[in-house]
């Protein structure tokens, strides 16, 4: 995104630019300082905190608060202790949240995506409206709405009774999905524990009451990621599938070796955000369930949040908030690289550059943008991915 | 001087630079693409049910009793309606407050990136300093930074700074955004830049350039920034739980959300809980609607209807 | 990304300005005292009327002593303390929970004013032990509540049950609530914490930790037996969860006739008052255990907070709030027990249903005070709400080791 720098030509005097120089540090100025004000500096004091032992009576930053090393981060990590077994049931909660929520939200975004897509639908404005509207409320009020849907007597159970089942009752079920019922599991699953959780539990699945989170998730992002991948099939030229239609591939085919590889950078994008968003549950879990029931809702966020604001443990709150930082660059990373461009096959390269010329997209800039609309709620993005 | 001749492309408007899909045949419907066409509309219009159907009922059991609410949980028609809730929201509650609030703390926070962020994606854009490329790397890796982590240490720093608890403390942090400059960046870089030039060979200084010449024609981007800090700071809620705790500065989200848990009422109240949600839906539903086409052509201007 | 030199400094610089500029942001403890300065007083209110009880007697007491006192209802106490503290402007005066004692306490937020009470003699002893920190009273007690049986009196009948037949022992609830057990009702219904549940723990002679918590019991063969006889009752369906019925709390469950009986503390009138004034209801002592009555007491302290600039004042305040007089208003307001032993005669006199509450302060045992306990209440609740499949044993050893941890 730097290449426009040197557009000005060179007759350019010297005052001229020395009053950019001026001016382009004044306009930044404000940005910078309020980005440094409330950015930078509270990561730094928050990594203080972190290591300290300020118990959070006066300033952090007082001769009185000591250096304590990496206390709070073994409190957390491997002192074995309940603030120990708190994180590890945070993040097993938040652990299936992801794995599920990435994945099916970014499926129903693309299915959504291309059944809005196509040519001769009519109503598309509608539909689009429809699936986009969950986005724009705020999670405080659809955590709200989704309480009342899915209490016992709600919606849902409502639903779920024309078949003759009775629903669960979903925000007071602690049972993990994945253990159908079962109650206790296999000794050796039992009784090894991976930070203070044992491995029946962390192989549990999410609760009852976190699939009903999960459902929100999907909900409310579906409509948001439908939007950038609409963006990028917009940029997507009908005439590189016209040409692999010629070649007398079929729908399937075109839509896994033509329009999905086109799709990668926006995929790439929609993943990202999902991780991003996703590991820092928060605002759902304080509405609704506050953990509960069982800490099955529990989230390193939330958990974060209240270990400072409520028990006074400012300083594991401050580590495990940077323990979660770590955790989605690892992610993040992750994905990177089972997402990276891999060798574009020729047959189908045939078909790129033949529809090349005639199409001059410009997806860089459209989904960039569009991956900032869906990012701002997060307040984080990662717009500059390579278009290639 | 000519404005109208500025592409509005990389703003969401790619339609005017993109060669245009016209339909090139008339399809002819053969049974088995007949029957598949009108089971893709089935499923559109089940999936658009789903999405809908959750706020009509929201809306319905606000005018419930809370018998009614539980007993009939799917009807969009109450028993009888009532507007009690409504009532307790506005006339026995803070919930005025509540709103009031949250409009003050939108309405600057909106005035404020769009200024803030225009001014910087400007520079950044189009001036020529030293240090530009690092003030942009700087501003990607904050962008990375998690919302979360930031929960306790805003704290800690708005304390510091002594506006805990204040207006100044729930608006200042708030006022600009790194995404909102990359977007602003982004289009200004797509303008041309000879209208400047002109401007500039005409002795106009930088800031009179880019308040005279440049914003008018931002007018997109602009809206853009608009939409999303209106919908960014009117949704916020961990920012106000640290940032304020008198009960006279607590914003919509804060409140309904601490009545969701119960904080403030006891048993279920269904229909109070649901009328504040629906209430804090609305400004937002219609800033929606207004920008709807902005919104959702922002994304994908190649599509006519 | 890179970061180049230039953005370094510029940002090191935006550090070093706002850290010097802002250093004034806390002074703490030392603050100047005032004894003219208006008070500020944050409470965690149960409804409108204790919200406009306690503003009234505060506003007397302004009247009398010319300082003003504004009254704060907090919708999150504990956050909004925390907070407070941390911004060095906590508010003067206010509610304090027992479990969060220890930790304000020990980082010295607080005034210990305890000694200074003129009727320090009058505070029920266990009530003053559990706002006891090293060795030295903190705060006033403001009132308490305890646990005893509620019996809607209509099921009772139907299910042609007498007086006689109020259970005083646990094979007795047992058989009772077998009886009232039909369809959709349930015998008893709580909710699935120790603040209930706990009260089965007294009664069979234990607790989580001892009356000064400084020593945890959790694992004691007492607790074991408590939780083993509600588990069998949960698993025969006669006791349930107030979670498993649908319902927020006990009372709710009560209220919604979805439990003939219920375990819970004398705040139940108010709400049954309110919300479910057909329902009729009668208070009985809870059944003895093995090792005779028991059950759990819950109360309150006014906290003062150390950065007070009015620490006189918010004594005087304190001191007037906890007489006999705006003690029994208080009660007669929002249905709380004094935490006065002068009031309790006027107290039962007053409310002759009650009665069985306030006696149950000869017996009652206190929660956890321990710094920390709460955490490891939370996960102690989090587990027995699993417990009709749970172990007890398991349960009561992984909270006994928790609670070890926070006595190192």
């Amino acid at each position: 995104m730097t290449a426009t720098t040197a557009r000005l030509p060179r007759r350019r005097g010297a005052s001229i630019r020395r009053g950019q120089a001026v001016s382009g540090w004044l306009f930044t100025a404000p940005v910078l300082i309020l980005l440094g004000l409330f950015l930078l500096i509270p990561v730094l004091m928050a990594a203080w905190v972190s290591v300290s032992d300020w118990t959070g009576r006066g300033s952090p930053l007082s001769p009185d608060v000591h250096f304590i090393g990496a206390a709070n981060y073994g409190q957390v990590l491997w002192a074995g202790g309940l603030s120990e077994r708190d994180f590890g049931t945070a993040l097993k909660n938040n652990f299936w949240y992801v794995i599920l929520v990435v994945p099916i939200q970014t499926i129903v975004a693309l299915a959504l995506a291309l059944a809005v897509n196509r040519r001769m639908l009519r109503g598309r404005g509608f539909f689009r409206t429809a699936y986009y509207f969950p986005s724009v409320t705020s999670s405080v009020a659809i955590t709200v709405l989704w309480l009342f849907l899915f209490s016992t007597t709600g919606a849902v159970n409502a639903v779920i009774a024309w078949f003759g089942v009775k629903g669960p009752n979903w925000f007071n079920e602690p049972a993990g999905i994945f253990h159908f019922g079962a109650v206790n599991g296999p000794v050796a699953l039992e009784s090894n524990t991976l930070l203070g959780v044992s491995w029946w539990d962390w192989l549990g699945g999410p609760s009852v009451a976190m699939t009903a989170f999960i459902i929100l998730a999907v909900f409310t992002t579906g409509g948001t990621f439908m939007l950038l991948f609409l963006a990028a099939l917009q940029n997507i030229s009908a005439d590189v599938e016209e040409a692999a239609m010629v070649d007398g591939a079929n729908a399937a085919q075109r839509f896994f070796r033509v329009t999905l590889p086109q799709l990668r950078p926006t995929l790439f994008t929609v993943i990202t955000l999902g991780l991003i968003g996703c590991w820092q549950v928060f605002d759902q879990i304080y509405t609704g369930t506050r953990g509960n029931p069982s800490k099955t809702t529990l989230t390193p966020a939330y958990l974060s949040y209240t270990a400072a604001f409520n028990n006074q443990q400012w300083g594991q709150g401050a580590a495990i908030a940077f323990i979660l930082f770590v955790i989605i660059i690892i992610f993040t990373l992750i994905q990177r690289w089972v997402l990276s461009e891999k060798a574009v096959s020729k047959r189908r390269m045939g078909w790129i550059t033949r529809a090349e010329r005639s199409s001059t997209a410009q997806s860089p800039k459209a989904t960039g943008h569009v991956a900032i609309v869906g990012a701002s709620r997060n307040g984080s993005g990662s717009p500059e991915e390579d278009d290639s | 001087m000519t404005t109208t001749a500025v592409p509005a492309v990389g703003l969401g408007t790619p339609d005017d630079a993109a060669p245009k899909k016209v339909p090139t045949r008339r399809e002819h419907w053969t049974p088995s693409a007949l029957t598949a066409q009108i089971l893709i509309y089935v499923l559109l219009l089940a999936v658009a049910v789903l999405y809908i159907f959750p706020f009509l009922i929201d809306v319905a059991t606000s005018f419930k009793t809370e018998p009614d609410a539980a007993a009939n949980p799917l009807s969009l028609v109450p028993q009888t309606w009532t507007t009690a809730a409504y009532q307790r929201l506005f006339f026995n509650s803070d919930f005025p407050i509540w709103f009031k609030n949250t409009a003050i703390v939108t309405v600057f926070v909106t005035l404020g990136r769009v200024f803030f962020d225009s001014l910087a994606g400007y520079a950044l854009a189009r001036l020529q300093f030293r240090g530009r490329n690092a003030v942009f790397a700087g501003l990607i890796a904050v962008m990375a930074v998690p919302n979360v982590v930031l929960l306790i240490p805003k704290f800690l720093v708005i304390n510091q700074l002594s506006i805990y608890d204040t207006y100044a403390g729930m608006i200042v942090p708030l006022l600009a955004d790194a995404a909102g400059v990359f977007i602003m960046k982004n289009f200004f870089e797509s303008i041309p830049a000879s209208i400047e030039e002109q401007a500039r060979i005409d002795g106009a200084g930088s800031f009179r350039i880019f308040w005279s010449v440049v914003l008018p024609m931002a007018r997109p981007a602009l809206i853009t920034i608009i939409i999303l800090s209106f919908q960014g700071s009117w949704n916020e809620l961990a920012h106000f739980i640290v940032s304020t705790q008198s009960p006279d500065l607590t914003t919509l989200t804060k409140g309904v959300a601490q009545l969701a848990s119960g904080q403030l009422s006891q048993g279920t109240q269904y229909p109070l809980k649901l009328a504040a949600g629906a209430i804090m839906t609305i400004p937002v539903a219609i800033m929606f609607f207004i920008f709807q086409r902005r919104i959702l052509n922002a994304s994908q201007g190649a599509v006519k209807e | 990304m890179r970061f180049t030199k230039a953005g370094a400094v510029v940002l090191a610089a935006g550090l070093a300005v706002s850290l010097t500029a802002c250093g004034s942001g806390f002074s703490s403890g030392g603050s100047t005292q005032d004894n003219k300065k208006p008070l500020s007083i944050l409470i965690g209110s149960s409804g409108d009327a204790e919200t406009a009880s306690v503003k009234a007697e505060v506003a007397a007491w302004s009247k009398t002593s010319g300082i003003k006192a504004t009254v704060t209802v907090a919708s999150d106490l504990n956050q909004q303390l925390a907070q407070g503290f941390s911004a060095g402007k906590p508010a003067d005066v206010f509610y304090l929970s027992t479990d969060q004692l220890a930790g304000y306490a020990s980082n010295g937020s607080l005034y210990e004013y305890g000694d200074k009470l003129t009727n320090k003699s009058d505070f029920y002893p266990s009530l003053v032990k559990s706002f006891t920190y090293d060795n030295k009273l903190v705060c006033a007690p403001k009132d308490f509540s305890t646990l005893q049986l509620i019996i809607n009196t209509e099921l009772w009948k139907q299910a042609g049950l007498t007086d006689s037949d109020i259970p005083t022992t646990w094979d007795q609830l047992t058989d009772v609530a077998k009886k009232l057990t039909t369809g959709s009702q349930t015998g008893l219904v709580i909710g699935g914490e120790y603040a209930r549940i706990g009260a089965f723990m007294t009664q069979a002679g234990g607790n989580l930790m001892n009356a000064d918590s400084t020593k945890a019991t959790a694992d004691s063969d007492a607790n074991v037996k408590a939780l083993d006889y509600v588990k069998q009752n949960l698993a025969a369906g006669d006791f349930k969860f107030a979670a498993d019925v649908g319902a927020g709390w006990g009372g709710e469950a009560f209220g919604k006739q979805l439990g003939a009986m219920t375990i819970e503390g004398n705040w139940i009138t108010g709400s049954q008052t309110a919300d479910y004034p057909s329902v009729k209801y009668k208070v009985v002592p809870l059944p003895k255990g093995p090792a005779g009555a028991g059950t759990l007491q819950f109360t309150n302290c006014w906290g003062i907070a150390a950065d007070s600039a009015n620490k006189a004042g918010a004594l005087s305040l304190v001191q007037q709030l906890t007489t006999k007089s705006d003690q029994l208003a208080f009660a007669k307001a929002f249905g709380v027990m004094p935490s006065i032993q002068s009031a309790a005669s006027e107290w039962k006199k007053e409310f002759p249903a009650l009665v069985p509450f306030l006696d149950a302060a000869a017996y009652a045992k206190g929660v956890p005070t321990a710094k920390g306990s709460a955490d490891v209440v939370t996960d102690f609740n989090s587990q027995v709400a699993k417990l009709s499949t749970g172990d007890p044993k398991t349960i009561l050893s992984s909270t006994q080791t928790n609670l070890d941890a926070l006595l190192k």
